[in-house]
């Protein structure tokens, strides 16, 4: 077989993993086949793995495979969806997938038959003969994922439910056979855990959303995201405490808990839902609400498996306001912005509140990682911005907000920067901007409502003005884009959260996540040093991420990222060193702190009382 | 042979090409910024300083860092200099006025400054110049006299660490028996004979920001129908030339002492050699030029009309457009300088500097004309160090 192509290969193995090709976050529709067949390998997800691991002869030109690459229209909707979070262009690795196994075919090469057995029998009797399969083309895009401590486990089967009975079923089954399972929510981890040498179970297929008003919940299945589940509840008028958006709600929830800046009004942990259904580790259905169920409501600070397969979750749902909007306070000094959040969480101002660091601001704004470089240093050597305090919130809310922080920048301002990045850039521009600057820092004048005509003359924000920044094929679409209100509405984008995967735009990331005091300043700058000093004896690229205060201002979840090149072996060992530094640090100092909790030890235990991790 | 500090810096720049010219052999003390490495930022400022070829051969460039003790120094050169410096020409400095860059300013300003006095001291160096600033006089209305000065207060934190530079230098130099002397210019703007400049702030910055202001509306008005132009009332006359309605907020009196830079240099030359024993010195201009006068060269060089001073009193309380609240923001940070009424005594310069019949010219329309045309025809110095 030809030898791969060094740059498809190298766009296919960037690929993220996070199944944003999954959902139709842009309005652009989904991948064809990936929505008919399911399977992640139908996705282009999927195909990027395929072309990736054909490269690697790791599999052969399988029948399924041959299915994969044929089913694909190049219909082209991969690229725009793709480029708009992780700036890469798929399109061109699903071309050559299809040219490939092409050209295999037209040589005269035979696709190899996999032989069915008992075991695969067994799942296509429960399931229905589609939806389980043996084939390495399938089996492989499960195997792993950009998570480069995991080295790749193939699966013997994988398996597409469609109702909690047949999940039920599968597990019994398993046990019986001595199979190990693992449920990949949907068909991505980007930490790399969910994997298995037996069955995965994707949840794909069991996507059912049913709103109870009156109840405020949602019924959620076990495949349904938490952007088609924000999708349903703002068709009602009404939002739910949601994850990434990929992510799927039941998996989230069993998980970690659902954490966001709404965590701030919403909680987390047991606060987001009413009940949940399960399938136990015997096969056996229970549902939290039941008596005899077990106390998942507990935490324990360790790993702990999860109470078993989640199939359905009651979601509570929640009231919103015609006059909601966004705000974001900048910040030169990180502790000015983390006693601004803890104030909002005192006095119970806000629906959704975070600090946010600049790498998360810069990438948020930018459609193009070249623009959001550039930004990262602008904002910071510029405008004297280092951090924001970002809050949604009503209008009370938000000229309470204003009262107590000054000079803020409204959802007005955020889109006129947001449209006029990259006149924002222009060197001659900065310059003046620079000049602004003694005793206040240059965003203050910015933030000024009587300066606004000067700024919006100096950017002429358009959707046209951004979409300058993208290459250019690209440019019609994303004007096409940023001419829909939603894609600079602050509530509306963190709600969607559609913006989230952009920051690894640049590297994979690594995100750490720990509960942190909220009054403990010195303890939250101790674990940013610490952060960055790992990062830094290792040469890791690093960034603080966000805060977000919870419980009334009393704690907080802080997040610090490493970024690593996932296909680079050198950083894979040096993410490996890390780890093994980060580990015992953060178990001594929770030890040590009260209302420090690291969240590795969340895993599993997502089902908890937020109280029971947050004051031990 | 001299060590200078900042030497691709504008004053230390301007230095190293006269103490070159004047047959010195230097040690410049660089390092690699914006992509460009020490030796190439030196050998393109060398060039555009015109320093004939036979002088070049008298430059020697050691990569450091003034914020790192022993100033970054690989252990031969600092040797080497420490056997070879007579004296130190210490240019660097963090010229920011930005409260939040206090830490920044502070490493540059005054750990700089410890970490050259260290190396000084262990050196056979005798004599210690440092480049200060007349504004080390903080918030004072009074007259400023050549004498190391404790003032209450200061306009910002380059003003704050120059004068505890002084105070530094002073002690610590008495103290290892150097002979310091530190000179005070005020603002330093480009060369008055031919106007080139390598630093665009200060005097350059708000009549840049009226030629941008002027260039965007006009832009506005030539090729998109001119309504944020009219929002701000900028209009283009029949003449061709812009009308900016802008207010600019102005006190009597005062004015904006500057001295361009072959002045300063003249002056350095000659108190280096006639105050042997060292001494504070006044590098400035005894005339102000008025903000007005300012405004009338920029109004007539860029073709601008409607830029008006206004009596503080008459625009309390009145809202302020776009266009004002730039230039008042600008004013906020660099009021004191613009308006300022001090008057800084030249008890100890200005006899060295008559003797040697070295007058600072008043910024008139056609120094100003020279000095604006060249910063605009080098994009504001944004050409300079392009590869």
């Amino acid at each position: 077989m030809v030898k791969a192509d060094d740059d498809i290969l190298k766009t296919a193995s960037q690929c993220r993993h996070y199944a944003m090709c999954k959902i139709d976050y842009l309005g652009t529709g989904l991948c064809p086949p990936g929505k008919r067949y399911h399977y992640v390998s139908y996705y282009p997800q999927g195909r990027m793995d395929l072309y990736a691991a054909m490269a690697d002869n790791l599999i052969p030109v399988t029948e399924g495979l041959v299915h994969i690459a044929e089913t694909c229209s190049l219909c082209g909707v991969c690229d725009l969806q793709c480029h708009f979070v992780t700036g890469l262009r798929p399109l061109k690795v699903m071309k050559a997938l299809k040219d490939r196994v092409e050209d295999y075919l037209k040589a005269g090469g035979k696709p190899v038959s996999i032989a069915s057995d008992e075991p695969l029998r067994c799942l296509r009797s429960i399931v229905g003969s589609e939806w389980a399969t043996n084939d390495p083309a399938v089996l492989v895009t499960y195997a792993n994922d950009p998570f480069p401590l995991a080295d790749l486990k193939m699966p013997r089967y994988v398996v597409l439910p469609g109702t909690r009975e047949e999940v039920a079923a599968v597990v019994r089954l398993a046990n019986e056979l001595g199979l190990p399972y693992a449920v990949r929510g949907n068909g991505g981890s980007v930490f790399g855990f969910v994997f298995s040498e037996g069955i995965v179970l994707d949840m794909q297929r069991m996507r059912g959303i049913v709103i109870d008003k009156d109840n405020w919940s949602a019924a959620v299945g076990p495949g349904v995201t938490s952007f088609e589940l924000q999708q349903e509840a703002f068709r009602h008028g009404l939002r739910v405490n949601t994850a990434e958006p990929a992510a799927t709600v039941c998996g989230n929830i069993v998980c970690t808990g659902t954490f966001s800046t709404w965590s701030y009004a919403y909680g987390t942990a047991a606060d987001g839902f009413i009940d949940l259904e399960f399938v136990d580790a015997r096969g056996q259905i229970f549902r939290l609400n039941d008596k005899q169920a077990p106390n998942v409501f507990a935490f324990e600070n360790a790993v702990i498996p999860a109470p078993g397969i989640c199939t359905e979750a009651s979601v509570k749902l929640h009231p919103t306001s015609k006059d909601e909007d966004g705000v974001l306070v900048p910040f030169w000094d990180f502790d000015e912005a983390v006693a601004l959040a803890r104030e909002l969480g005192r006095r119970r101002i806000g629906l959704a509140v975070a600090v946010l660091g600049i790498h998360y601001i810069a990438n948020f704004m930018s459609p193009s990682k070249d623009l959001a470089g550039r930004l990262k240093d602008v904002l910071p050597e510029t405008l004297g911005i280092r951090y924001v305090v970002f809050a949604i919130g009503d209008r009370f809310a938000r000229e309470s907000i204003q009262k107590l922080a000054g000079p803020v920048i409204d959802s007005g301002l955020w889109r006129t920067l947001t449209l006029g990045l990259p006149r924002l850039l222009d060197s001659e521009w900065l310059d003046l901007v620079k000049g602004f600057e003694a005793g206040r820092p240059p965003y203050e004048i910015l933030c000024r409502p009587e300066m606004r005509p000067l700024v919006e003359a100096v950017l002429r924000p358009s959707p046209e003005t951004l979409a300058a920044a993208v290459e250019e094929d690209l440019r019609e679409l994303y004007t096409g884009l940023y001419s829909q209100p939603r894609f600079t509405d602050m509530t509306w984008l963190n709600m969607f959260r559609i913006l989230s995967s952009r920051m690894s735009r640049r590297k994979h990331m690594f995100a750490f996540l720990v509960y942190v005091p909220l009054d403990r300043n010195d303890v939250i700058n101790h674990i940013n040093a610490e952060f960055a000093r790992i990062a830094a004896a290792q040469g890791l690229d690093h960034d603080f991420g966000f805060l977000t205060p919870m419980d009334l201002g009393k704690r907080a979840i802080l997040e610090y990222d490493y970024y690593i090149d996932h296909t680079d072996p050198a950083e894979r060992e040096k993410i490996g060193r890390v780890l093994a530094e980060i580990g015992p640090w953060l178990d001594g100092l929770a030890e040590r702190t009260k209302g420090v909790t690291f969240l590795k030890y969340v895993f599993s235990q997502g089902c908890s009382r937020k109280e029971n991790f947050l004051y031990r | 042979m001299i060590l200078i500090t900042g030497g691709t810096g504008f004053l230390g720049a301007h230095l190293a090409a006269h103490l070159l010219e004047e047959g010195d052999e230097v040690i410049l003390l660089a390092r690699s910024k914006q992509g460009l490495s020490a030796a190439d930022r030196v050998g393109r400022l060398l060039d555009w300083l015109g320093v004939a070829a036979n002088r070049k051969k008298n430059v020697h460039l050691v990569e450091g860092r003034l914020e790192h003790p022993g100033l970054g120094l690989e252990p031969d050169a600092s040797a080497l200099i420490s056997r070879e410096i007579d004296e130190i020409v210490h240019c660097a400095s963090s010229t920011s006025f930005a409260e939040r860059r206090r830490a920044e300013v502070e490493a540059v300003n005054l750990d700089g400054l410890r970490h050259v006095l260290d190396l000084a001291e262990r050196s056979r160096c005798r004599r210690f110049h440092f480049i200060s600033t007349a504004y080390v006089a903080g918030i004072n209305s009074g007259h400023c006299l050549e004498e190391l000065v404790r003032p209450a207060a200061f306009t910002n934190v380059y003003e704050e660490t120059k004068c505890r530079a002084e105070w530094l230098a002073s002690e610590r130099c008495a103290k290892a028996g150097l002979r310091l002397s530190i000179y005070r210019p005020s603002i330093v703007y480009g060369h008055s004979e031919t106007g080139r400049s390598l630093l665009f702030n200060a005097l350059y910055y708000p009549v840049r920001t009226a030629l941008f202001l002027k260039n965007l509306y006009e832009t506005d008005i030539r090729e998109r129908g001119g309504r944020r132009a009219a929002e701000m009332g900028v209009r283009l006359d029949g003449d061709g030339w812009t009308v900016m309605p802008i207010r600019i907020m102005a006190e009597d009196g005062g004015g904006i002492n500057v001295v361009p830079v072959d002045f300063f240099v003249r002056a350095f030359g000659a108190i280096r050699e006639r105050a042997v024993d060292g001494g504070i010195f006044h590098v400035v201009n005894s005339r102000r030029t008025r903000i007005e006068d300012i405004i009338e060269y920029t109004q007539a060089l860029f073709h601008i009309r409607g830029i008006m001073v206004f009596p503080a009193q008459d625009m309390e309380g009145k809202p302020r457009n776009a266009l004002e609240e730039v230039f008042e923001t600008y004013l906020e940070a660099y009021g004191p300088y613009m308006r300022d009424r001090r008057i800084f005594g030249a008890e100890k310069a200005g006899p060295i500097l008559d003797d040697k019949g070295i007058r600072c010219p008043d910024l008139t329309f056609d120094i100003f004309k020279r000095c604006l045309d060249y910063a605009v025809q080098c994009g504001w110095g944004t050409r300079l160090f392009r590869g």
